[in-house]
């Protein structure tokens, strides 16, 4: 990082910024008394959680807050032009050509029923009207191969491109009219790690060539790390703390920035969530296997997403078995297969001896309540019709659990202490007046109530603001520890997969590569495909540079090396048997 | 334009003939259900104009075999799919001996021609303006002004029909009162008869439309407001697109791919929907015909309508679908 270059003329200063959203209950503050200036060429990470302020305070510089937001008090000036006094049409003509945007669901962000080249062509006409078409060509020809796309791209329509090809598309359109400022909000959120590495340095290194400057707002710590000058944190709206990535990632001087820093759970020594290994977890009597998968694989036409693989969870070691893999690995297909929503297409899956395909209705039944599920999205979870203490009662007395209704309360309320929460004040409450956190425990506590022999969590922390997801981890954590259930837990963040789990199985392309205890697995990775996605990962770390290795990375290519290694074993754990090809 | 797989349109194919023998069979089996026999309440008629009608049984036996109802069930269903496939209804019982396909194809001109405009212009003035009640530089006055007029969704059409009447015939006869067609007219391709149609079919078309160009401007309302928060509508916003073209391109264009499905569907449920316009109109249409045929228990007329109506509707329904994968590329990458 170069800390040390002389800054130079600026091309953002926003002094005195107060953001407000007048709201019948009341005026929000949503950004408070912000002074902050961006000098030409320089990135900036706007970091914080959600509801900090920080996408509210970029998008103010664009004149695109939310209705009915409005800036209250201050100035903004971009590169000698106050924002705040241009009509309409003016601030129309300064988007893009001066301040791009780059957003943050990369999936949706392209216009479906438009190819993506007349989608370049129509800002640029919007900007340079009467532009000859061979000059339109020219030039998103010139930005399409600017983000490391083959040129046909142009042609086809967003639907027929990948999540990071479609990042890439949305940087090229940001580039376009070369504007001074480029903001980019959570840009590589909807990516895994091998794909945000690639789409971050593209953006870096396009930034870096046309001389912008940058604000990346994020909550990830070890992106911000990886790819800004300079970090300013955001909490409530207000600005803690500014200064150079250096300054803030080795000396953090506001607490709530320390936090952000030590909430990163890092690759290494002892888990967090068991440092003196003295876990016991309780034992049950079991004599069939838990779950078996018997050479199960799955295809989606001529798509194999999963190869044939046998393994035996058994009943009597509670154990959590960790799925990790970059999407499309195949690892959310195996879940969905555990769960009996998707029949495999060739061979079985056992759950106490008994085929998912083939159970009777007391079965099913049976298999349903043992066998839990924690999603992704702690926002669809829930019916937003009801209060959550519905989505809690509802399954315990579906299953016959319920002792009546005190019984039931006193379960509800138990669940919850179980997870950290105060049942006095999330029971009675609606969903959308919960955070994705409480939410989320609150899955957690209804998968509980039910006492399972098996949890399967497919990413259930991805979607919780950095902070939050230690303290979740180990409520699951303790799912295993205090109740002895036996726990699935599907992610692409290895990471926390170190921390959580007593086995690892590295999936890519539907095939094991490498599977082990997370010690030897993540910690010391042997397989090309695991060092790869390792070296992907964004340390807050300034000394471990991010790696130059994604640059080249061709799937097919990598498959076939991926191949050629085969499958490495690190060794076993307790009650798990993985069969190995 | 990459070319619409051959699978694709078989499969729609045998969907469509699918659907139409369903339908002419399930037409076929309800009035059946019904202990009413036709012959029997064509020899009432006859009675009824006669006096008294010797020979009672004879007759009755002679109907029947008119009618084909003295067969078995499965010949007369066979005999009945074969002229169905044919648009050959059998003839009418109350206008005996008149083909039912004769009284179709003398109606369905008019409905089609009333139907047609009117639901086209309901399409788009409703459309249109569900959509401006969304964006957000629609001028303040029209976002009063459009959920006000929702109000004549709520009349229903049979009095919307008799106020509009009342209004323009009646009172300021500025247009004819009812029929399709004045009736000093000779029908033919003049302009006398052009615009007399016109004139008669003014009234009539406005009802409809006034009535049910809120179904389109609030389900446009509802897919203009998903629309409106999907990232590609703020990303057209960043790109310092003009408001207009991002109305059009961006949101409309995206809103109305449900609107189209809907649209194909209408065109069936319209013919029904119209009974009582063109009863109240005295406009010759399907709906009356529909209307008199059931007051007269004239089953092959009722058969010969409701299969028609099924028949529009699947046409069109396959018609979008072939149209689809055009408006809407990502259909074409399913069906790839």
């Amino acid at each position: 990082m170069l800390d040390d270059v002389t800054p130079k003329k600026p091309v953002l200063t926003m002094a005195d910024i107060s953001i407000e959203f007048p709201t019948p209950r009341g005026v929000v503050q949503a950004v408070k008394n912000l002074n902050l200036t961006i000098h030409k060429g320089r990135r900036v990470g706007f970091i914080g959680e959600s509801g900090s302020g920080k996408t509210t305070t970029a998008l103010s510089v664009m004149q695109m807050l939310a209705e009915p937001g409005r800036v209250s008090t201050g100035t903004i000036d971009l590169g000698g032009t106050d924002i705040l006094a241009l009509n309409e049409e003016e601030m129309r003509k300064t988007r893009l050509s001066r301040v791009a945007y780059i957003p943050q669901g990369a999936m949706n962000s392209l216009n479906p029923i438009m190819r993506i080249e007349p989608q370049l062509w129509d800002a640029i006409l919007a900007h340079e009207p009467g532009t000859p078409r061979a000059d339109l060509k020219s030039r998103s020809d010139a930005a399409i191969s600017s983000v490391g796309l083959p040129l046909h791209v142009g042609q086809l329509y967003p639907h027929e491109l990948s999540g990071g090809m479609k990042q890439r598309v949305c940087i090229a359109l940001g580039i376009i009219l070369t504007p001074e400022l480029i903001i980019a909000d959570e840009p590589t959120s909807a990516l895994d790690v091998v794909t945000q590495r690639q789409v971050m340095q593209t953006l870096n290194e396009i930034q870096a060539k046309i001389g912008s400057g940058l604000i990346l707002i994020g909550h990830d710590m070890g992106l911000m790390a990886q790819s800004v000058d300079e970090l300013a944190v955001l909490k409530d709206g207000e600005l803690v703390e500014h200064g150079t990535v250096k300054q803030i990632i080795e000396s953090p001087k506001h607490p709530y920035t320390q936090d952000l820093i030590s909430s990163v759970p890092l690759v290494g020594g002892d888990s967090f969530l068991n440092p003196d290994k003295q876990a016991n977890a309780p034992r049950r009597d079991s004599t069939q296997p838990l779950l078996r998968f018997e050479g199960v694989s799955k295809k989606y036409g001529a798509v194999t997403a999963l190869h044939p693989m046998s393994f035996t969870l058994q009943g009597d070691t509670p154990q959590i078995i960790s799925i990790v893999g970059q999407s499309g690995s195949g690892k959310s297909t195996m879940g969905s297969i555990m769960l009996g929503f998707n029949p495999p297409t060739t061979g079985h899956v056992l759950f106490e001896g008994h085929d998912l395909q083939r159970m009777s209705g007391t079965q099913s039944l049976e298999f349903r309540k043992n066998v839990q599920a924690v999603f992704q999205d702690p926002y669809a979870c829930f019916n937003p019709f009801y209060r959550v203490n519905h989505a809690l009662k509802f399954p315990f007395k579906q299953f016959g659990l319920s002792q009546g209704d005190k019984h039931t309360q006193q379960a509800m309320e138990e669940a919850c202490v179980a997870v950290g929460l105060d049942p006095d004040l999330v029971l009675s409450r609606y969903p959308h007046q919960l955070s994705g956190g409480q939410r989320q425990r609150l899955i957690v506590a209804r998968a509980l109530m039910l006492s399972p022999k098996l949890l399967i969590a497919d990413e259930p922390v991805s979607m919780v603001d950095a902070s939050l997801r230690a303290s979740i981890l180990s409520n699951i954590y303790d799912l295993k520890d205090k109740y002895g259930i036996s726990i699935l837990y599907i992610t692409h963040d290895l990471a926390t997969a170190y921390h959580v789990s007593d086995y690892v199985m590295v999936l890519f392309k539907g095939h094991v590569v490498e599977a082990g205890p997370p010690k030897a697995v993540i910690g010391d990775p042997q397989h090309p495909y695991t060092q790869l996605l390792i070296d992907s990962i964004p340390w807050p770390d300034l000394q471990r540079a991010w790696g130059h290795g994604g640059a080249n990375w061709d799937p097919s290519e990598q498959e076939a090396q991926a191949m050629k290694v085969g499958a490495v074993y690190r060794g076993d754990v307790e009650g798990f048997d993985l069969v190995r090809a | 334009m990459s070319r619409i797989p051959k699978e694709y349109i078989i499969n729609r194919l045998i969907t469509l003939v699918l659907t139409i023998l369903i339908a002419a069979t399930l037409i076929w089996i309800i009035p059946r259900l019904s202990p009413v026999d036709p012959a029997e309440i064509a020899l009432g008629r006859m009675a009824a104009g006669a006096g008294t009608v010797e020979n009672a049984d004879e007759i009755l036996a002679t109907l029947r075999a008119q009618m084909g109802i003295d067969q078995p069930m499965i010949v007369q269903y066979i005999k009945y799919i074969k002229g169905v496939l044919l648009l050959d209804f059998g003839l009418s019982t109350a206008a005996f001996p008149t083909p039912v396909s004769a009284l179709i194809a003398n109606a369905l001109p008019w409905t089609l021609g009333l139907m047609l405009i009117s639901l086209i212009i309901t399409f788009i003035v409703g459309n249109l303006l569900g959509a401006l009640m969304v964006w957000e530089k629609t001028p303040r006055l029209w976002k009063v002004a459009i959920p006000a007029a929702m109000v004549f969704t709520s009349i229903p059409p049979i009095l919307s029909g008799l106020l509009l009447m009342w209004i323009f015939a009646a009172k300021l006869q500025w247009f004819p009162l009812t029929g399709a067609y004045g009736l000093t007219v000779e029908p033919g391709w003049t302009w006398t008869f052009a615009s007399s149609v016109l004139q008669h079919g003014f009234l009539p078309a406005l009802s409809i439309v006034v009535v049910t160009f809120g179904f389109w401007a609030l389900g446009m309302r509802g897919l203009m407001i998903t629309v409106q928060g999907e990232d590609h509508t703020t990303l057209a916003k960043a790109k310092g697109l003009k408001p207009r073209y991002i109305l059009y391109k961006y949101m409309i264009r995206n809103a109305i791919l449900p609107q189209i499905t809907a649209f194909a569907l209408k065109i069936g449920l319209l013919i029904a929907g119209q009974v009582l316009v063109e009863r109240i109109f005295a406009y010759n249409g399907m709906g009356k015909l529909l209307y008199d045929a059931i007051l007269d228990q004239d089953f092959p007329v009722i058969q010969g309508v409701s299969y028609v109506i099924i028949l529009l509707t699947a046409l069109s329904v396959f018609i979008v679908d072939l149209i689809y994968p055009f408006i809407d590329p990502r259909v074409r990458h399913e069906v790839a």
